[in-house]
């Protein structure tokens, strides 16, 4: 039916042009401001390679890189496990699974700005003396409140917790439908061979989740590695420069110090790392589609 | 097992619930006893007094508003860009298509935080940013690639030999599409729709930077400006918070079961 496509081309037309307009020359746009010395109020003029050269050789840039590896690689590690541990309790769960899985998930839908409020007032020793703070003492644990947020690895932990927590969920519900995948003849043949719980899960279903493990950490990685709100909210990249990562830096630096050629560089940098892991994810999610 | 079992559900609930819990109590606790640290466990005595200062004593219904209107304007541009493309890439034939889909997820997967910075000069150029319309152009670019993608993987799913019989019953494209098509593929749109509605709904980079004007933002800028006041009453922010979660728990009980569906479809078959 040759009438198809104009069709389709009728029924794209409108994703086209929000592409174009609204991506791909932002985009564009965002390459060329890189190559030149923008500052807000003055006319740009172009510099070549200069905000890379400068970028790569300035110590902050570099800690900035440091901190979005610790963060990332941090949230991400503790999601999997977290997530793989979620999707075995629900999967031995019988009753009500259905209930706790939404239940779970419920960190997924929440405003990320509204969890990295909430997380920073439960680490966080003001007002009050907030959660954690709280619970060690009433515990006898503590004999005063600690200022973790004051520490750069206090803050570091307290923003990959928040971020943990908005992520593990997807991870567990994610998981789980893989669990369900795996044929039960696998874990029969397992247990005739003499195989106790944990070499099943070794060899079972972790090589049966490989699958779902590689799309879900790619994803996670592109998301997380881009994080801005959560460290936003919270810390503001503080104290000093100590949760600063790439999302909230390039801000920092096109916003407040009002480079913008620079801050754009900042963020151009990550390109060649998302091309990598959206060229995996889309190979992963494209095969299983067809 | 079955004691392992109930050991891990309850920690779940509890990593779950703890921050949930947190947020509601703090926001029925007068300023003292936060202030104060007193009752920090259960708000006693309990009071609706945050909830009444916010309503009446700050611009936090104008930002719910404002939310409102970016949320509902956004779905609705994009249940009809990615209802349409959707079908397109999933029903008709035509050249490039598998190109299409692959484009569709890439562009999902491009992150806000590269594009904000030239995104605003676009923005700025158009004379759209300081209002919300700068938001009703920007969060499209992220909300239809994700409904597209959603989507084209329903469409796929629904049998072709009902479209073919309407064919057959001398239905034209757009009759098969709108009479036997659309109705079957309600749910997934009123889901798709509904994603769109939360994602807008939870924004805050793009919000942040291209709204500067205190009357025109939207309820996550609007509680980050009031964490950075002076004296700011923590209760009347928590109380804001319960306000925004709970439309979209309301929402996504609605669409639970498919959306976990969905979810779990997007990275497991196969």
């Amino acid at each position: 039916m040759p009438k198809d496509t104009l069709a389709a081309f009728l029924f794209l037309l409108p994703l086209f042009i929000l592409v174009v307009a609204l991506i791909a020359y932002p985009f564009y746009r965002a390459l060329w401001l890189s190559l030149t010395d923008k500052l807000v109020g003055y006319p740009e003029r172009f510099v070549g390679l200069q905000n890379y050269i400068y970028l790569l050789n300035d110590d902050t840039f570099r800690e900035v890189v440091r901190n979005t590896m610790v963060f990332t690689v941090g949230s991400v590690a503790a999601k999997v496990l977290t997530g793989l541990a979620m999707a075995l309790v629900l999967n031995h769960v019988w009753r009500w699974r259905n209930f706790f899985r939404g239940l779970f998930l419920l960190p997924w839908i929440t405003s990320s700005v509204i969890i990295a409020l909430t997380w920073r007032w439960m680490f966080d020793s003001f007002p009050g003396r907030g959660f954690f703070n709280s619970v060690l003492i009433d515990l006898g644990l503590l004999s005063g409140p600690i200022a973790f947020m004051a520490s750069p690895e206090g803050a570091m932990l307290a923003v990959i917790v928040a971020n943990w927590w908005r992520g593990f969920p997807f991870f567990g519900v994610s998981y789980l439908a893989g669990m369900q995948a795996i044929s039960l003849e696998l874990y029969d043949a397992a247990a005739v061979d003499g195989a106790g719980p944990w070499q099943r899960f070794w060899h079972v279903t972790l090589p049966g989740l490989k699958h779902v493990m590689v799309v879900t950490v790619v994803l996670s990685l592109i998301l997380t590695i881009n994080d801005f709100n959560i460290i936003y909210v919270m810390t503001r990249g503080g104290p000093g420069t100590a949760t600063q990562v790439l999302a909230t830096y390039s801000y920092e630096v096109a916003f407040n110090q009002l480079r913008w050629g620079r801050g754009v560089t900042v963020s151009i940098f990550l390109v060649p790392l998302l091309v990598v892991g959206i060229a995996l994810v889309s190979r992963y999610l494209l095969r299983e589609r067809n | 097992m079955k004691a392992l079992t109930i050991a891990g559900l309850v920690v779940f609930l509890l990593i779950t619930l703890v921050p949930f819990w947190w947020i509601a109590s703090m926001s029925f606790k007068t300023y003292e006893q936060i202030q104060f640290a007193q009752s920090i466990y259960v708000p006693r005595p309990f009071t609706w007094e945050n909830y009444t200062a916010l309503w009446t004593g700050s611009r936090f219904p104008l930002w719910l508003r404002n939310s409102l209107v970016t949320a509902f304007v956004v779905t609705a541009i994009t249940t009809v860009i990615a209802s349409l493309a959707g079908y397109a890439v999933a029903r008709l034939r035509f050249p490039g298509r598998e190109s299409v889909a692959s484009l569709i997820l890439i562009l999902y997967l491009v992150p806000p935080a590269l594009l904000f910075i030239p995104l605003y000069r676009v923005l700025a150029e158009l004379g759209a940013t300081n209002s919300l319309a700068a938001l009703f152009l920007s969060y499209p670019t992220f909300t239809v690639p994700f409904c597209t993608w959603l989507l084209i993987g329903f469409f796929k799913a629904l049998p072709k030999e009902l479209e073919e019989a309407a064919f057959v019953d001398g239905a034209t494209r757009t009759t098969a599409l709108i009479r036997v098509l659309l109705p079957l593929a309600a749910p997934g749109i009123v889901a798709s729709a509904i994603f769109a509605f939360t994602l807008s709904w939870n924004e805050f980079l793009y919000a942040l930077v291209f709204i500067q004007d205190e009357t025109s933002i939207t309820v996550p800028v609007g509680l980050n400006l009031l964490i950075y006041g002076d004296v700011f009453s923590w209760g009347q922010l928590m109380a804001a918070s319960v306000i925004t979660t709970l439309p979209v728990i309301a929402l996504y009980m609605f669409i639970q079961r498919w959306m976990v569906e969905g979810l779990a479809a997007g990275s497991v078959k196969g």
